[in-house]
């Protein structure tokens, strides 16, 4: 955790201030169109992208913000 | 020995002395000295022995690069006595030496032996047959290792870290280091700046020699040092020790406390917004045949032993050296009295002809092209083989020192740690950073630059953007200072990689793990061809100190033998820490940071034994009932008993009789209104809250993805969109994440308020607890008035109150919510009017006793993570309408699987014994559940308790076997029952 992290509310912190919140895979479909392989889809695989991907982190000792950001999976920094 | 005096680089002050203790014997130094040179002035030649081949080894270099200075100090072991500063009284003990010094060592025979220990001997012998392994392993494991720790052994001292924040960190306070500091802190930024030594200057700070304008470079280094000491805006820290760097420029390393400091070691991570390094170089060791002797030393070694210490590292030395540092140091000691046979250097030619000149002056013989092959003598050295590296002929001199390197190698640690890529420099000989990370910069001989002047430069070019990179872009001075680098002479070219043909069964590329040429070219034979894999597979470079000693020369060997067509050198990977720390470094001081409730003193004053809840493991309660103590667990201070009697006994039969009070504030208390704010709890909540009546509690839970219950509570509507909602404990911490993740899509409009430390709970329990209500209100709270699960506003005196009828102990039950600021006072008045009732406190224990009794769950007591809903019971509160519950999918999937663990009552087949402890295993012929909570009820006179088992035992009336730890495998014996088992109607908690 040792990369800084731009919250849109707090402005760039360490990296220790967040939690990680997973990749960005839209909101939940609907229940009653799911089925056991798209709900294991959306709640428990990830795609691991190996280059820049979507995610969610939460400022959990900052502002209590959820955002998204794009960070590099490969050299492990946020990319603005 | 007598020291040098009068040498304006002195570190030491020979006029205060100080004792050492080691090998039953006192040994002097003076303060200054490091362990190992105040050893050295007294002659100690040996300072430990080998790890497998038990070879004597000596001091060899003074800045930490191999394990052979390494040395137990006052019980710790493993202590680098090279660079670590003397202390009046230290108790020092050699490692790896059957015997009371390093200088006899009975397993001294190991070094005969090594033909039977090739590379890579763990994997491939001593495995037939099979019986072989378990008795070579014993005597692998007690050969095998660095020194030895006492297991009571208790390590002293303070602990501190920093955390600071600043605009440029320069790592290394050499020359460079110290050029690029003052530059960037001239534009007024924050500069730190971390040396590794405890004193400024790097390599400038021992040599007398001149730079170009005629400056002794210590006296450059000086008054570096003394303006860089007189800036307020750099920061140093030294001695300290760069472990790691890493992403967006965060630097970790640690420092070691001086007299004056309050810590003994302080750890710190630096967050900057520019990097510097100017880490410099180390010498890279000469392979030849025992390269490795007492005596054989390198030249910055002998140098500084002479200038900082004041010892002559010997009396009559030779050279085998390739590079201009060792022509200086040879004029240098023979100056100061060391008689020298002669220098061979590795080079054919490209020497400082002012320096060939100096030693013609000394008749000091230069031989070009010549190098050592054989260094001869068992614990001391005796004499040196030299020899042309091209051509014939031989010399064999006498000498009780050999001052021996090949060259340099740049320290690229913190570089490559910070992502920079190195790629090899067929001009320097070094492995230089190519792709170097944003604001990161490098200078001085790290990048191949020797000369004085250029080293001062490129650290001033380096500063200058650094400081652009913090916004203070100074374009013409940064073109000034390119241009005033370039003026200066460029990298030098290094030397060439050199070794001779001969078995190299003694030549040592890694002092640290005894690998050996020898055992390199065995890993090649096998079909290794990458440094990295010769590397894991010989073990070279993996010990102590880091790779520094097989460095670049690994890579160059096998660049050098391979006879592939790609054969560029390629260098191994450094990982963190590149020096290593106490691992009380890592601990650091005490992080016992714990809440306490509004009225904790006043709970103390009655006696309470406090106990730390809030994050509890599934082995808390088992440890605590064994008697263990469980310390800086939970975030909150809380009573658990008031009284030595561990079962509460009397706290519990007071609240089934009479009337007690608890302290609840640790519950978890939350605030959410707003439009939106329905919409979000029904989100999270399995249950539906759009129909809460007025002046009602409702009970629900929420749970995750996977159906698998997280917290459960009580939600009060308040007003038309404003709750007030309750958690777990445990849980607070995580609430306002949750609802906030899971609604994170949506843009809701509501407002989350965590009010658990704003807001205090008093629980007032029993048969009697009204009587004891009426006294301190005027409101009506009769069981019409304010029934069951009710919920009501009211005033106690001016106090204003939330109250809530709740049943989680079974018996007329209020709970009290009320702004912290009041608890005391509330507490006190419903304290002097349960007086005449003989009102009791109770603790946390006696309210699980209570709740278990009743079937009322704890999770995390009675949950653990994969136990849903449904396996406790508790699918009626589940809203089947509400499809976009979270958890709902996994819900409807898992209502009715089988083998799942269910939640039961319990109880024990012989009442007579004792409960089980809570987590104890249900077994059969494997695992298939176990014990929740089982205690003691004194309601029902025998032992009960909850258990998840696999639903095939799940019925009522069937029979489980539990074992228990410490029982000697007698299982205990259980049958399945009905819950609850106290007041079946549940009429108490209603009366």
């Amino acid at each position: 955790m040792s990369l800084t992290l731009t919250c849109p509310i707090c402005g760039e912190r360490n990296g220790y201030e967040f939690r990680y919140g997973g990749e960005d895979k839209g909101p939940m479909p609907d229940s009653k169109e799911l089925t056991p392989e798209t709900w294991t889809d959306y709640v428990h695989n990830n795609n691991s992208v190996a280059g820049v991907q979507k995610e969610w982190w939460f400022h959990r000792d900052g502002c209590g913000t959820w955002f998204t950001l794009n960070r590099d999976t490969t050299t492990n920094l946020e990319v603005k | 020995m007598t020291r040098l005096e009068n040498l304006p680089t002195l570190k030491i002050n020979s006029e205060k002395a100080l004792t050492l203790h080691y090998g039953g014997k006192t040994y002097n130094g003076v303060q200054g000295d490091t362990i190992a040179t105040a050893l050295y002035a007294n002659d100690v030649r040996i300072f430990g022995r080998s790890l497998k081949y038990h070879r004597p080894r000596g001091l060899y270099s003074l800045d930490g690069e191999c394990s052979n200075t390494l040395m137990e100090v006052d019980g710790i072991p493993n202590v680098l006595t090279e660079n670590t500063p003397a202390k009046n009284g230290m108790q020092i003990k050699a490692q790896n030496v059957l015997g009371i010094d390093a200088n006899y060592d009975l397993m001294g025979f190991m070094d005969k032996l090594s033909f039977m220990m090739p590379a890579g001997f763990y994997y491939k012998t001593m495995h037939r047959p099979a019986a072989v392994w378990p008795m070579a392993i014993k005597f692998i494991r007690r050969a095998a290792g660095l020194g030895k720790l006492s297991p009571d052994f208790q390590i002293n001292g303070r602990y501190d870290e920093i955390y600071p924040d600043t605009d440029v960190c320069v790592i290394g306070g050499g020359p460079a280091g110290m050029s690029a500091a003052i530059a960037a802190a001239e534009f007024g930024l924050r500069v730190i700046l971390v040396e590794n030594k405890p004193w400024l200057g790097g390599f400038f700070e021992y040599r007398t020699v001149k730079d170009k304008n005629g400056n002794p470079v210590c006296m450059r280094a000086a008054s570096l040092a003394e303006k860089i000491e007189k800036t307020s805006n750099i920061r140093i820290f030294k001695p300290a020790a760069v472990t790691g760097v890493y992403n967006n420029n965060h630097v970790v390393g640690f420092q070691r406390g001086g007299e004056k400091d309050f810590f003994d070691r302080r750890y710190f991570q630096i967050r900057a917004k520019s990097i510097v390094t100017a880490t410099g170089c180390y010498e890279r060791p000469l392979l030849f045949d025992n390269n490795d002797r007492p005596g054989v030393m390198q030249i910055g070694c002998a140098h500084r032993l002479a200038r900082t210490y004041g010892i002559l590292p010997g009396r009559n030395a030779v050279f085998s050296i390739g590079h201009d540092l060792g022509i200086e140091t040879a004029i240098d000691l023979f100056d100061l009295g060391v008689t020298i046979s002669c220098v061979a250097d590795t080079r054919d030619d490209g020497q400082d002809p002012e320096l060939e000149k100096e030693l013609a002056k000394r008749d000091i013989h230069l031989l070009k092209g010549w190098a050592a092959v054989k260094a001869v003598g068992w614990k001391t050295l005796k004499k040196v083989v030299i020899k042309p590296i091209t051509g014939s002929g031989e010399h064999r001199l006498e000498c009780d020192l050999l001052v021996a390197s090949a060259g340099l190698t740049p320290e690229t640690g913190p570089l490559t740690l910070g992502h920079a890529k190195l790629k090899y420099d067929n001009h320097t000989g070094f492995f230089l950073a190519d792709r170097i990370p944003e604001k990161m910069h490098v200078a001085g001989r790290l990048i191949g630059l020797n000369d004085p002047l250029s080293i001062e430069a490129s650290g001033n070019l380096a500063g200058l953007r650094a400081a652009a990179d913090c916004g203070e872009n100074d374009k013409d001075g940064v073109r000034q200072a390119e241009k005033n680098l370039a003026s200066h002479s460029g990298p030098g070219r290094g030397s060439k990689f050199i070794s001779f043909p001969g078995t190299g069964k003694k030549t040592f590329v890694c002092f640290d793990e005894d690998a050996t040429l020898k055992n390199i070219d065995q890993a090649m034979e096998m079909g290794f061809n990458v440094p990295e894999l010769i590397k894991r597979f010989t073990s070279t470079g993996t010990g102590p100190g880091q790779g520094r000693i097989p460095g670049h020369n690994l890579a160059l060997y096998v660049a050098h033998t391979d006879e592939s067509p790609d054969k560029k050198p390629k260098p191994t990977k450094t990982r963190p820490p590149l020096v290593s720390p106490l691992l009380a470094t890592y601990a650091g001081g005490a992080h016992d940071m714990s809440k306490r409730t509004p009225v904790h003193e006043m709970q103390k004053a009655a006696g309470a034994k406090m106990d730390r809840v809030g994050v509890k493991t599934t082995a808390y309660d088992s440890q605590m009932a064994a008697g263990g103590k469980m310390e800086r667990i939970g975030v909150w201070n809380r009573a658990r008993y008031f009284s030595n009697d561990k079962t509460s006994r009397d706290e519990i039969e007071n609240v089934r009789n009479n009337v007690g009070m608890l302290d609840a504030s640790t519950l978890g208390k939350f605030r959410i209104h707003g439009p939106d704010a329905l919409k979000a709890l029904q989100r999270v909540y399995v249950s539906d809250l759009s129909k809460i009546p007025e002046g009602k509690i409702k009970y629900s839970a929420m749970c995750n993805h996977d159906g698998c219950i997280i917290d459960d509570g009580i939600i009060i509507k308040k007003e038309e969109n404003d709750y007030y909602f309750t958690t777990s404990t445990a849980r607070a911490g995580a609430t306002v994440e949750w609802i906030r993740y899971h609604t994170r899509y949506e843009g809701w409009d509501f407002h989350l308020v965590n009010l658990t430390d704003a807001f205090g709970v008093i629980n007032l329990a029993g048969p009697n607890a009204r009587k004891v209500l009426e006294k301190v209100t005027d409101a009506d709270v009769s069981n019409e008035m304010f029934p069951f699960t009710g919920y009501r506003e009211y005033f106690i005196q001016n106090i204003p109150i939330r109250a809530m009828r709740l049943g989680f102990v079974g018996e007329l039950s209020y709970e009290f919510h009320v702004p912290s600021s009041y608890m005391q006072s509330l507490w006190e008045m419903i304290e002097d009017a349960g007086k005449e009732y003989n009102i009791m406190n109770f603790g946390l224990e006696a309210q699980n006793t209570l709740r278990m009794e009743k079937g009322h769950l704890i999770i995390g007591s009675e949950s653990e993570q994969r136990t849903t809903l449904h396996d406790l019971g508790l699918g009626f509160l589940w809203d089947r309408k509400k499809t976009d519950t979270i958890g709902y999918f996994a819900l409807n999937q898992t209502e009715k699987q089988a083998g799942r663990f269910k939640l039961v009552g319990i109880k024990m087949e012989n009442p007579g014994s004792e409960p089980p402890k809570d987590g104890s295993p249900v077994v059969t012929d494997k695992i298939m559940g176990y014990v929740c909570t089982a205690r003691y009820s004194f309601s029902l006179n025998e032992p009960v308790g909850m258990a998840l088992v696999d639903d095939s035992l799940a019925e009522k009336g069937t029979k489980i076997s539990i074992f228990e730890d410490g029982c000697n495998g007698d299982l205990k014996h259980a049958r399945i029952v009905n819950m609850p088992f106290y007041d079946h109607d549940g009429t108490r908690m209603r009366m």
